[in-house]
């Protein structure tokens, strides 16, 4: 809202400095945005709190300095005079749809002569940046203006049988506008109309045919109540937004219209001439009774933390136009003002009297008590996880929640339920080479194809040695009603080869649990190539799966080189991990490193074989390595080939003997061979 | 040949090696005779080793043992030379080969993402102020999203077009979204988290939560559909708003390492009456911080709790805006696009 400097002198005494006056302002609820010069005057912008409609006029921002500087408060009493000639001889109302009009009033002034407004007037709104039209049109602006009223003038000529119909838009219904643009008008929407057409869009706009122009010789004076979600939606729907619709959708004050249409019809008498007829028609429900509200002074302590003086709330409260009914050594009680509808509670009023007596008293240093805060296992898990990838020289990225349905569609492992939908698109977040793939609007199962489309792009800016995490939540959309499950997920993309990924999923799962070991079993992915891919699990949980992308998503990715990428269950991380490790005493002696070369079928799968290589042998068995595989076909034959480990034995109780270490050798060869018909070399 | 004359000859070599290392005056005299005695090809215990092979069979375990010990004693001489020269160059003798100013062998940290690290930075200062951080779901009910936190259903925010409604694939088209009910979306704030940790908590309450939040805003430089926001709560007997003063004051001293005034001047919001606006004063001007207030009898009343006898504070922050002003990121879309040459940089 921008007020005008010259103009809030009409009803406030402004002996304050301009700077003064906008930093008690800002304190008090009107946050300054700015001040223009506009010729002698400023233009001073403030920003205005929805629940604040009265300061969408000059009156209510007067009001306001009013209370805070506890000035007097100016208001005009205008009392046009009237010829004996009565409306109600020349016009009707009708509200036909109460949901969208609640009360309704017209005045009628006949024979106007059309011209420019006063010079004042022009000023004034010009300091408002509002374009200047002609006598009837400026002063309805001014009013508006002035108490946050929009009235709206009708050249009554054109008001066929001079009936008014406040009515819901029928279907298919067209109008146009003062901006003579032809608006298709739809159910729910409110139109005043005459005899036959709609002539205006309620508190919207007017209408092109019944607009006021230099022809123009009686005015019908509309102020009006209409519903604010009636008003926005039909705003909002037609892109017809204007300084009328903005009040309307914040509530105006239904006690008030009489006071709005007296002022303007006086001030078009006063510059355009003419005869207001007597009386005014005035249709609908009157306003509601308004309820006192009761303040206990304790409450103004216990919620503002500062002691305000018992005998500043009253007079206060009076200042902000509440009508004081009683009050004693406890509280006080008081009807709110018709303008202001958000006060109905104690609590309410507490705001009222701790912001004018300044929430800069406020202190802030007060003794907080102390209380112990905990670090959720969860996020002591996450932070972990983290620690270790980017100690692997991993960098995380942060990437939308929704995604085109190509890409929903092109992994989507833990669920195969169809994604949610969302009503409204994402706007904006796909890269330029994206923007045919699809509508951004399905809450994503998986975080990999947004992490694909991260590589795509920095593949695409040469950069090199791409190595991405993301943990987020995705979207499992179940049958039941409820909230749908959202679990954490942990998804990879990398540069690098397979068992440098697989290493780096290992090492997760060690840093959480150092007994923990991670089995892989075969998958069925498209997204993944047939061979490089598997499902990971801990035990008899499913942590996820990883593979390298085949050549077909890569095409679809747009990717050029290789990846390999993994999604890990968060949940299944947390539920494995230990915070607090046991120790398990170390072994004081050596220990005897064997290796071995074994040739076998190419079948033969390294976790087998090294569960047969264990197999008997605990607990001399301390670990086993995995070494190399060669093939050598013209020595070992097709389909063959050799796997190169190596077995560390300890004992706790004593030095291994070169005898025992022997038979725990030999019976390491000869269970692989009978297992895996392996042959050890040399 | 026999193995005496093997060991013979070994031992010589040992030696051998052993007085030309030691008489090695710097390291390119010590590099010859490495050549001539460890030589990978043509060195003297290489050739050595191939007589090896006419020592009688039943003795050749003996004679690859005595190998293997000449071999370490030689590499042990070897090495101690090496040492006596390195120790001696710090006498002032520099071998120009050797360049210290050659970069290090590079190795990549990754880097958490500046959100996250901000994330972190954040729910550290709160928890080290009592605040436990507290988790909730981003797909949330109209009920938690608005109506408990007293949004009435004609208020703007409810606007189906300024909300991710959600629907089933199945059952609805993505357009026909029922309102009736108490139909899905994706929560626009993180004050959701506050209902459903006072639904299952009895005062005293202090949490914080963060997370990702959604409006559909079109992508811009300072405007992007998702976000991420910080929420504080804090409800016990006679919370007031000098708490929350006091809070704010010491979090955001906290996060800009010096000691800033605070300010809260009233502001609007339906979870919270008084409604306040926070602002820090920072590099000569204030800047606005966050919304913040009193929670609202209705919210208290909405989770069970007696608005006589408990009340609260609530703040909450827009986390993109306090990382991108730190870090003078100029368009909130960096943040999204992860071009690891940005991530590098924090």
């Amino acid at each position: 809202m921008i007020v005008s400097w010259n103009w809030l002198t009409e009803y406030v005494d402004l002996a304050m400095t301009h700077d003064d006056l906008v930093d008690r302002l800002t304190m008090s609820g009107l946050n300054h945005e700015g001040t223009e010069s506009v010729g002698a005057d400023h233009a001073i912008d403030l920003e205005v709190t929805s629940n604040r409609a009265d300061c969408l006029g000059h009156i209510g921002v007067a009001r306001e300095i009013a209370a805070l500087y506890e000035i007097p408060l100016n208001i005009p009493d205008p009392q046009p005079a009237t010829s004996s000639e009565t409306i109600s001889q020349h016009c009707s109302v009708v509200i036909e749809s109460e949901v969208a009009c609640e009360r309704y009033t017209a005045r009628l002034i006949r024979g106007v002569k059309i011209g420019p407004s006063p010079q004042w007037m022009q000023d004034r709104l010009k300091s408002l940046g509002i374009g200047i039209v002609n006598n009837v049109v400026d002063a309805t602006n001014y009013v508006m203006f002035e108490c946050g009223q929009p009235l709206h003038a009708f050249d009554f000529s054109k008001i066929k049988e001079g009936k008014v119909v406040v009515r819901e838009a029928k279907a298919g219904e067209t109008f146009e506008a003062i901006d003579h643009r032809t608006y298709q008008l739809g159910s729910g929407m409110c139109v005043i109309a005459d005899a036959e057409d709609a002539v205006a869009l309620g508190g919207v706009m007017g209408g092109a045919d019944s607009e006021v122009s230099d022809s123009t010789v009686d005015v019908l004076i509309e102020a009006a109540h209409f519903d604010p979600l009636t008003v926005r939606s039909a705003a909002r729907k037609l892109k017809l937004h204007s300084p009328s619709s903005f009040r309307f959708e914040r509530n105006v004050d239904s006690e008030n219209l009489d006071w709005a249409s007296r002022r303007v019809c006086e001030l078009i008498l006063d510059s355009a001439g003419g005869q207001l007829l007597e009386g005014v028609i005035d249709v609908g429900s009157p306003p509601p009774s308004r309820q006192p509200v009761n303040l206990r002074y304790s409450q103004l302590q216990r919620l503002l933390g500062i002691e305000i003086p018992v005998d500043f709330v009253a007079p206060t409260l009076e200042k902000l136009g509440l009508v004081v009914e009683s009050s004693d050594e406890e509280s006080v009680t008081a009807i709110p003002p018709s303008w202001r509808k958000d006060l109905t509670r104690d609590v309410d009023l507490v705001e009222e009297v701790g912001r004018i007596y300044g929430f800069e008293k406020i202190p802030d240093d007060v003794n907080v008590p102390m209380s112990a805060s905990y670090r959720p296992k969860a996020d002591r898990v996450v932070d972990k996880v983290r620690n270790v990838l980017t100690a692997a020289g991993f960098d995380e990225a942060v990437t939308p929640s929704l995604v085109p349905q190509p890409w929903s569609d092109a992994f989507s492992p833990w669920c195969d339920s169809p994604p949610l939908i969302s009503s409204q698109p994402m706007l904006g977040v796909l890269e330029e080479y994206s923007h045919n793939i699809g509508t951004v609007n399905l809450l994503r199962r998986s975080l990999v194809p947004s992490l694909l489309e991260v590589r795509r792009i920095n593949d695409y800016r040469s950069n090199v040695n791409v190595n991405l995490f993301e943990t987020a939540k995705v979207y499992l959309p179940s049958n039941d009603q409820g909230i749908p499950d959202q679990p954490m997920k942990l998804a990879l993309v990398s540069h690098r080869d397979f068992f440098a990924v697989k290493g780096v999923v290992e090492a997760i799962v060690k840093e959480l649990n150092p007994m923990a070991t991670v089995q892989i079993k075969e998958c069925d992915e498209p997204l993944l190539d047939a061979s490089q891919s598997g499902e990971l699990w801990l035990g008899e949980q499913r942590l996820g799966w990883m593979g390298s992308v085949s050549a077909s998503a890569k095409k679809q990715f747009g990717l050029r080189a290789d990846a390999v990428i993994v999604e890990l269950d968060l949940s299944i991380l947390e539920h494995q991990t230990q915070l607090i490790a046991s120790h398990l005493n170390q072994s004081q002696f050596p220990s005897v490193t064997r290796d071995f070369n074994f040739i076998m079928d190419e079948e033969v799968r390294w976790a087998s074989l090294e569960s047969t290589i264990r197999a008997e042998n605990a607990p001399l068995l301390e670990s086993v390595k995995y070494l190399e595989t060669f093939r050598d076909e013209t020595r070992d034959g097709p389909g063959k080939k050799r796997v190169l480990f190596s077995v560390v034995f300890r004992s706790n109780e004593a030095t291994l003997t070169g005898t025992e270490a022997e038979e725990l050798c030999n019976r390491i060869i000869a269970n692989c061979t009978s297992a895996h018909h392996a042959t050890l070399v040399g | 040949m026999s193995i005496e004359l093997f060991i013979e000859q070994l031992e010589a070599l040992a030696q051998e090696a052993g007085k030309a290392f030691s008489e090695a005056a710097d390291s390119d005299q010590l590099d010859q005779a490495r050549v001539e005695f460890l030589g990978a090809k043509k060195g003297r215990l290489k050739s050595l080793q191939k007589n090896m092979g006419a020592v009688p069979g039943d003795q050749k375990k003996t004679a690859g043992m005595k190998l293997n010990a000449v071999k370490n004693s030689i590499q042990e001489s070897f090495e101690s030379a090496q040492n006596r020269l390195s120790s001696a160059s710090s006498d002032g003798q520099r071998d120009v080969k050797f360049d210290a100013t050659l970069p290090g062998k590079a190795f990549h940290v990754g880097r958490l993402h500046p959100i996250t690290q901000t994330i972190n930075e954040l729910k550290d200062i709160m928890g080290r102020l009592g605040f436990t951080p507290a988790e909730g779901p981003e797909i949330e009910d109209d009920y938690h999203n608005f109506e408990a936190l007293n949004i009435p259903r004609a208020h703007p925010a409810r606007d189906p077009l300024d909300n991710f409604y959600l629907s089933v694939a199945e059952t609805t088209s993505g357009n026909d979204i029922a309102l009736s009910g108490n139909p899905l979306l994706l929560r626009s704030q993180t004050s959701t988290v506050q209902i459903r940790v006072m639904e299952n908590t009895q005062p005293p309450v202090r949490i914080v939560s963060l997370g990702r939040v959604y409006r559909p805003d079109t992508a811009d430089w300072s405007h992007y559909p998702m976000f991420h926001q910080i929420e504080g709560l804090m409800v016990d007997e006679d919370v007031s708003l000098a708490d929350l003063k006091t809070v704010l004051k010491l979090f955001a001293s906290n996060y800009l390492g010096d000691e800033v005034p605070v300010r809260i001047r009233p502001s609007f919001f339906p979870f919270t009456e008084p409604s306040v606006e926070a602002d820090y004063y920072w590099d000569g001007k204030w800047v606005e911080f966050g919304g913040a207030g009193i929670v609202d009898p209705n919210v208290l009343r909405a989770v069970g709790y007696d608005p006589e006898k408990v009340s609260g504070f609530a703040f909450g922050l827009g986390i993109e805006r306090l990382c991108m002003i730190r870090h003078q990121i100029t368009d909130i879309r960096y943040l999204f696009t992860n071009d690891t040459r940005f991530l590098h940089q924090f």
